[in-house]
């Protein structure tokens, strides 16, 4: 019965999800009241558009907004959700070539290249470089720029030719979830760290009289492939991972990554892992997680609040640890997946400042506190890091600390940082679409890795031949 | 050299959908092939029988020249046809316009630039970009040819070319002997029996002439023929057994009449969400009943290719069902009642009555609904397939529409998008002009 009543509130937040475009209107007629005394002069609007259209994450930005809205009477930050990254960027591009583009945009890690190489109808580049546009300022409109405070693994991934060049938000890293109460009941004391751990828990929670239908299980997604690249320490692409020159060159098919592919399979086969059966299935997986049919979840460390509550809600105490890695491979590092906010190009000098004022504003110390403690995703600056040690949050939930040190433990090279790629959303689902073939069809991995490094060889080719 | 092949065709495609009565004929549909083929050719820059160019693009090249020519002859012989009769009819005579000649295109001029602007610009942008390589917000746009279509197709030109032609030539060479073979011979009633399985014939050979290799195209054509076909065939079946259950009086006929219409109000991707409710194996409401009170496990069908498919065409039956009922209902009160009156009386059954005298009667409205069905099966079940399978296990579901709009809109590859529009375009078109032909005669709309 809970699983069910899990499925009918994911609909019930999807329902409500897909109404919340309609409630901009309202908010945006509620909101100007408090400006009235700003002058005869109506506020400059700075129009976000976001990724975010569930009901928690959405909300949480409006009222940011709304807080900046009233701190700067001459300003009206208005939020404008969409329902992926993908729409929020085409739908940006052609605002573009209207004439009347959004001033931030909320666009994610895998497009960095492809937002970084976009151009308008004039040939000028779509987005404009935040810290250029800072230029080195300590503060805008009295806000408190904190591109400098930035986290590494963030800046590292986010730099390009030597700054950040669209301002960090939402970041997490891929982190492994343990119902202790069925590893307890397994004799298993703590979460395993390596591949060998996750197979000899799985052999023991196999064992119990009342096991649950399946171990373990993650979304066919493209990044945890990433992320068994980065633990072993082996390039996505040539250049140094795209970072030292533009990547000409992708491995799909290197040594490391067919061994990550054939330990999954491997683990499918034995019935330990369980596909969901579609692809980039978060809802899916979380949910066999939650209603306790794996003990074990690897996961994007976004969700770690919702997914400890969740459990507690069930009954299950909930640990969270590093992602395994495979422990013929000496460990490099983690890398971090989620989404920056963009400045758009060509916009007047006060527009600017006001975005430039705003993004500073959301994630200041306060508020990036805040978000990691909604979300799960990681406190984005060390003072926001800091604030949250002083509060003691961590003492109080340790779940929410291991996706930062477990980026912290990564070692800063190219491999562990992650790609700078070009048509990277679309190599990405190649890399899904042959892992699902692998699982469903149990073809041969490394014939179907080297099929589809020649797919995801020639979708970089064109990009490079349009881009490069 | 390819040009030479192609134009000869060209000019023989001419000639034979011009005509051939005299010499005149002949030498005016060849030119009328050549000039299609040219036309078309040199758009494109002759590009498909360039050195470079691959030896499926120069099949296609040939192709897409042969079917310009045909249009080009076809199209004059029916401008001149048309004139002549109208010359030539006695009994109908053109009146003379007392307005200027303008006043007819100014009256028309709105739908125009509605057609325009909404229909034929859009359709010629497809066409075009489907022979570049482009994404938004790019600085340059690279010539692609006809290389976005030769890749969804196997490689070897000359199975490429022989397939369809085979198919083509057993249909034809079935149709000849029908009519040459003697009435009530066996040969006549054996082609007669024969003569509907062409198109499977056909759509079967068209299966094989597309790429099988990893991510090729023939899956997707194996679902979109699947899928579609499916859907189509079970809710008009389906559809028109249930109006005639509810077509008689049972009390609450009204009720439930409107309760079996209720579907059709629900847009695909609702019909999706709720599908997934009920079949979803993780916790969706049948695998609980089954879980709960039978203690079985429900199958997940997202990972078995034929339940993902079943799954999508009841998603789809069951939202289309209440439309095709709706039509087939309204067909039903036009049946003339004194026909099944004086057949009942004349001894026929039930079955023979419906045989024989309902179903002639709902000719128009089944070809009609067969044309929505199918547009609907081609182009709709984008929302049902994104909600419920989302083209799993592995790309079983995934039909002709939903791998557009994957290429297209969230790969952001246009070209390669555009391409696969203009295929599906064209297998529609096929489709509805077959429908035309095979329904020429066979359905009556009445006398006039």
């Amino acid at each position: 019965m809970k699983k069910l009543l899990a499925i009918l509130l994911s609909f019930t937040v999807l329902a409500a999800a897909c109404s919340s475009d309609s409630d901009d209107s309202s908010d945006a007629t509620a909101a100007p009241d408090d400006t009235s005394d700003a002058g005869d002069a109506s506020p400059i609007e700075i129009e976000m558009w976001i990724a975010f259209n569930d009901d928690a994450r959405l909300n949480y930005t409006k009222e940011r907004a709304a807080e900046f809205n009233e701190k700067h009477p001459d300003y009206e930050v208005v939020v404008t959700p969409f329902d992926s990254y993908n729409t929020v960027f085409e739908q940006t591009t052609l605002a573009i070539d209207d004439g009347n583009p959004p001033e931030v945009i909320h666009f994610f890690e895998a497009a960095t290249q492809d937002a970084l190489d976009a151009i308008d109808a004039n040939g000028d580049p779509i987005f404009k470089s935040v810290t250029a546009a800072a230029a080195g300022r300590s503060e805008i409109l009295g806000e408190p720029v904190v591109l400098d405070d930035v986290v590494s693994a963030a800046t590292n991934y986010y730099t390009i030719d030597g700054s950040l060049f669209s301002m960090p938000w939402n970041t997490s890293s891929t982190t492994m979830f343990s119902n202790m109460d069925i590893l307890a009941a397994a004799g298993i004391d703590e979460p395993p760290t390596t591949w060998a751990g996750v197979e000899e828990a799985c052999d023991a929670i196999a064992a119990l009289p009342d096991a649950p239908d399946n171990c373990i299980s993650w979304p066919n997604h493209g990044w945890f492939f990433e992320q068994a690249l980065g633990q072993a320490g082996v390039d996505l692409a040539n250049n140094d991972n795209g970072r030292s020159a533009r990547a000409t060159e992708v491995a799909l098919n290197s040594d490391a990554a067919i061994d990550y592919v054939q330990w999954w399979s491997d683990l499918e086969d034995s019935g330990d892992y369980v596909y969901t059966g579609t692809q980039r299935d978060w809802a899916g997986s979380s949910a066999a997680f939650n209603s306790q049919n794996v003990a074990m979840l690897v996961f994007s460390s976004s969700d770690t609040t919702v997914i400890t509550d969740d459990g507690a809600e069930n009954g299950f105490d909930v640990r969270t640890s590093f992602m395994p890695y495979n422990q013929e491979r000496d460990y490099v590092g983690n890398l971090i997946g989620g989404a920056t906010l963009w400045m758009t190009n060509g916009l007047d000098e006060a527009s600017e400042d006001g975005a430039l004022a705003f993004m500073n504003f959301f994630s200041n110390p306060e508020n990036a506190a805040l978000w990691h403690k909604t979300t799960g995703y990681i406190p984005i600056t060390n003072e926001a890091t800091a604030l949250l040690e002083t509060e003691g949050w961590f003492a109080e939930s340790p779940n929410s600390a291991v996706a930062s040190e477990q980026l912290n433990a990564a070692a800063n090279t190219p491999a562990s940082t992650g790609a700078l790629l070009g048509n990277f959303v679309a190599i990405r689902d190649v890399v899904t679409a042959a892992i699902e073939d692998i699982l469903v069809n149990d073809v041969d991995v490394t014939e179907r890795m080297n099929s589809a490094q020649d797919e995801a060889q020639s979708l970089l080719d064109d990009y490079n031949e349009l881009f490069g | 050299m390819g040009i030479v092949i192609s134009l000869v065709i060209a000019s023989a495609i001419g000639v034979i959908s011009f005509g051939h009565e005299t010499k005149r004929d002949v030498a005016l549909g060849a030119a009328l092939g050549v000039l299609g083929a040219s036309v078309i050719l040199a758009a494109l820059g002759f590009c498909t029988f360039a050195s470079d160019a691959e030896s499926t693009e120069g099949v296609l090249g040939v192709a897409v020249g042969a079917t310009f020519a045909w249009i080009f002859g076809a199209g004059t012989r029916a401008v001149f046809s048309q004139k002549s009769a109208d010359l030539g009819s006695g009994d109908i005579r053109t009146g003379t316009f007392k307005l200027a000649g303008y006043w007819p295109w100014l009256l028309l001029s709105p739908t125009l630039l509605v057609l325009i602007f909404f229909l034929y610009l859009p359709a010629y942008r497809t066409f075009t970009l489907s022979t570049k390589l482009t994404r938004l917000g790019t600085p340059r746009v690279g010539e692609r040819c006809l290389s976005n279509f030769s890749e969804l197709l196997i490689t070897s030109p000359s199975v490429l070319v022989m397939l369809p032609l085979t198919a083509v030539g057993i249909i034809w060479g079935v149709g000849l002997w029908h009519r040459r073979s003697e009435p009530g011979s066996w040969a006549h009633d054996f082609t007669r029996i024969i003569r509907p399985f062409g198109i499977v014939l056909f759509v079967f050979a068209i299966y094989f002439i597309f790429e099988n290799e990893n991510g090729g195209y023939r899956q997707i054509y194996f679902n979109t023929v699947i899928i579609s076909s499916s859907i189509v065939i079970i809710s008009m079946v389906l559809g028109l057994a249930l109006a005639y259950l509810t077509f008689g009086n049972v009390r609450g006929i009204t009720a439930y009449r409107t309760l079996l219409i209720w579907p059709y109000a629900i847009s695909p991707p609702v019909a999706g969400i709720l599908f997934f409710m009920m079949f979803n194996a993780t916790g969706g409401i049948f695998a609980a009943v089954a879980d709960n009170w039978f203690g079985f496990d429900f199958p997940n069908y997202a990972q078995n290719a034929t339940l993902a498919r079943g799954i999508v065409i009841l998603a789809s039956v069951w939202k289309l069902l209440g439309y095709n009922l709706l039509f087939f209902l309204a067909g039903l009160q036009t049946v003339p009642r004194e026909q099944i009156e004086a057949a009942a009386i004349d001894g026929a059954n039930a079955f023979q009555r419906f045989r024989k005298i309902v179903v002639p009667a709902l000719g128009p409205i089944a070809f009609f609904l067969l044309i929505t069905n199918l547009t609907f099966s081609f182009f709709d079940v984008y929302g049902t397939i994104d909600f419920l399978t989302k083209g799993a296990p592995a790309g079983a579901t995934s039909v002709s529409i939903y791998e557009i709009i994957r290429v297209g809109v969230d790969n952001g590859d246009l070209g390669r998008g555009a391409a696969q529009s203009v295929v599906l375009f064209l297998a529609v078109i096929a489709l509805t002009a077959w429908q035309f032909k095979q329904s020429e005669g066979r359905i009556s709309y009445g006398s006039a």
